[in-house]
């Protein structure tokens, strides 16, 4: 089922709760095939952004498609196309997997077999086992392998591995990315672990307070932003007049800057404002995304 | 016919250097060496990206940037192989990267402080062991 329709697509979507906006004019296109991440600190507005785009909740203003169509006219053949695995991994705890997965078996006609004994081999869960003795760990990978054997067109994972020890997250990892790669799904995946979007995304997407701060590759993202140590003379420029000031921080005399310079123009800035030595470094996924997000949180220099 | 080998290269996350971008330094560094051997037949995009716990994508990725700059060549339908060495970039190319490369450790060991001879000591020795084995 080859497609360039986008899996998600809002245009001027727009949520308000008792007056302040959870999303904010969004204008957002999702390529399929590929897996893209979505980052934003807390109150970003990505669950919302979910509800919405799931049909659950009317935005305000504007509107959302997913797989093409209208979020507020999803019929029960195109939700059947989504598949949703959020961090709670709340399952019905009295039933047995077998039984769980017998009737997951029966809602959906593209229920797919061997994906699920594929993915559910990397944990170690028996058919006969209650739901309730199953650790998160377990839980997150029947969750997931159930998810996966829907066959959805569209994967959308919001926090899948909050809580999981490293062991169970590096399974739930695997069995995300090598089962049934060759059907080019579309994921859509939400984290704060920074580790586990580099080796995931393809494509990098950065919320904040509900508008949309950054689409692209992450290499292209961490490109763009770049560390530089500078010996100023006083106090160095004014914070306000530094362009694209991340961050900046006075460290035993010496200014460290985070900025985004796509074109290395920052040190000549910094030479007209009297630098008498600077260096410059390129920095991890992690930092950049932290200092991109904690712009608006940005702290005094200290004397 | 070549025999297949593992290719022994670790990624780490947290990296200034993308995963993509560190696993195309390693297997140039592999060459160099001569731990890879011209004709050596490299792991399929998913395989190596199963032994990394990556995203086939960015294995893809870089395979593609090292096929693109003659380190790497698809033989149809057999999958990808290393390199007969010859010049694997343009000259113009070649000068380029190589000032890049001076600029970058040139502005690295100014900040250090360190005398002239005993940087130039130590690249000659760096670049002595690297290139020892592929020479």
């Amino acid at each position: 089922m080859k497609t360039s329709t986008p899996i998600i697509h809002t245009q001027g979507l727009a949520m308000q709760f008792a007056g302040k906006a959870a999303i904010n004019h969004l204008d957002l296109t999702l390529e399929p095939g590929i897996t893209h991440a979505i980052v934003g600190a807390n109150g970003a507005g990505k669950s919302t952004l979910f509800r919405i785009l799931l049909g659950f909740m009317q935005p305000s203003a504007g509107q959302a498609w997913i797989l093409g169509c209208a979020s507020h006219a999803l019929t029960p053949e195109v939700r059947g196309r989504i598949g949703f695995v959020n961090e709670e991994h709340t399952l019905p705890s009295w039933m047995r997997v077998e039984q769980l997965v017998a009737l997951q078996r029966s809602l959906y006609p593209r229920w797919r077999q061997p994906l699920y004994d594929e993915i559910i081999g990397h944990f170690d869960v028996g058919p006969r086992q209650q739901i309730a003795e199953l650790s998160r760990g377990e839980r997150a990978g029947v969750n997931l392998a159930l998810s996966v054997a829907q066959a959805p067109e569209l994967l959308i994972l919001d926090e899948p591995t909050l809580g999981l020890d490293v062991v169970a997250k590096r399974a739930f990892i695997e069995a995300l990315l090598y089962t049934a790669e060759e059907e080019a799904r579309s994921l859509i995946y939400c984290s704060h672990q920074m580790d586990e979007i580099e080796r995931v995304a393809d494509n990098l997407i950065i919320l904040e307070r509900g508008t949309l701060r950054h689409v692209s590759p992450p290499d292209e993202f961490t490109d763009g932003i770049r560390y530089w140590i500078a010996e100023m003379p006083f106090r160095g420029p004014d914070p306000h007049s530094v362009p694209g000031l991340l961050e900046v921080q006075r460290i035993d005399g010496l200014h460290h800057y985070l900025v985004l310079d796509t074109d290395d123009s920052f040190g000549d800035f910094l030479k007209q404002h009297g630098a008498r030595s600077m260096h410059s470094m390129p920095v991890s996924l992690d930092r950049a995304i932290n200092g991109f997000l904690a712009k608006g949180h940005r702290v005094p220099v200290a004397a | 016919m070549t025999k297949k080998q593992g290719l022994a290269i670790s990624i780490a996350t947290g990296d200034s250097r993308s995963i993509s971008k560190q696993i195309v330094d390693a297997i140039r560094i592999k060459v160099a060496k001569g731990e890879l051997d011209s004709g050596a037949q490299l792991p399929s995009v998913r395989g190596l990206a199963m032994q990394l716990s990556i995203n086939p994508n960015t294995v893809a990725k870089a395979y593609a940037e090292l096929t693109a700059e003659g380190w790497l060549q698809a033989r149809q339908g057999l999958g990808l192989y290393v390199a007969e060495a010859r010049a694997r970039l343009s000259t113009e190319e070649r000068d380029h990267r190589l000032n890049e490369a001076v600029n970058r450790f040139v502005n690295e060991v100014v900040a250090l402080g360190v005398s002239h001879d005993a940087a130039l000591t130590r690249l000659d020795q760096a670049l002595r062991h690297v290139m020892r084995r592929s020479a």
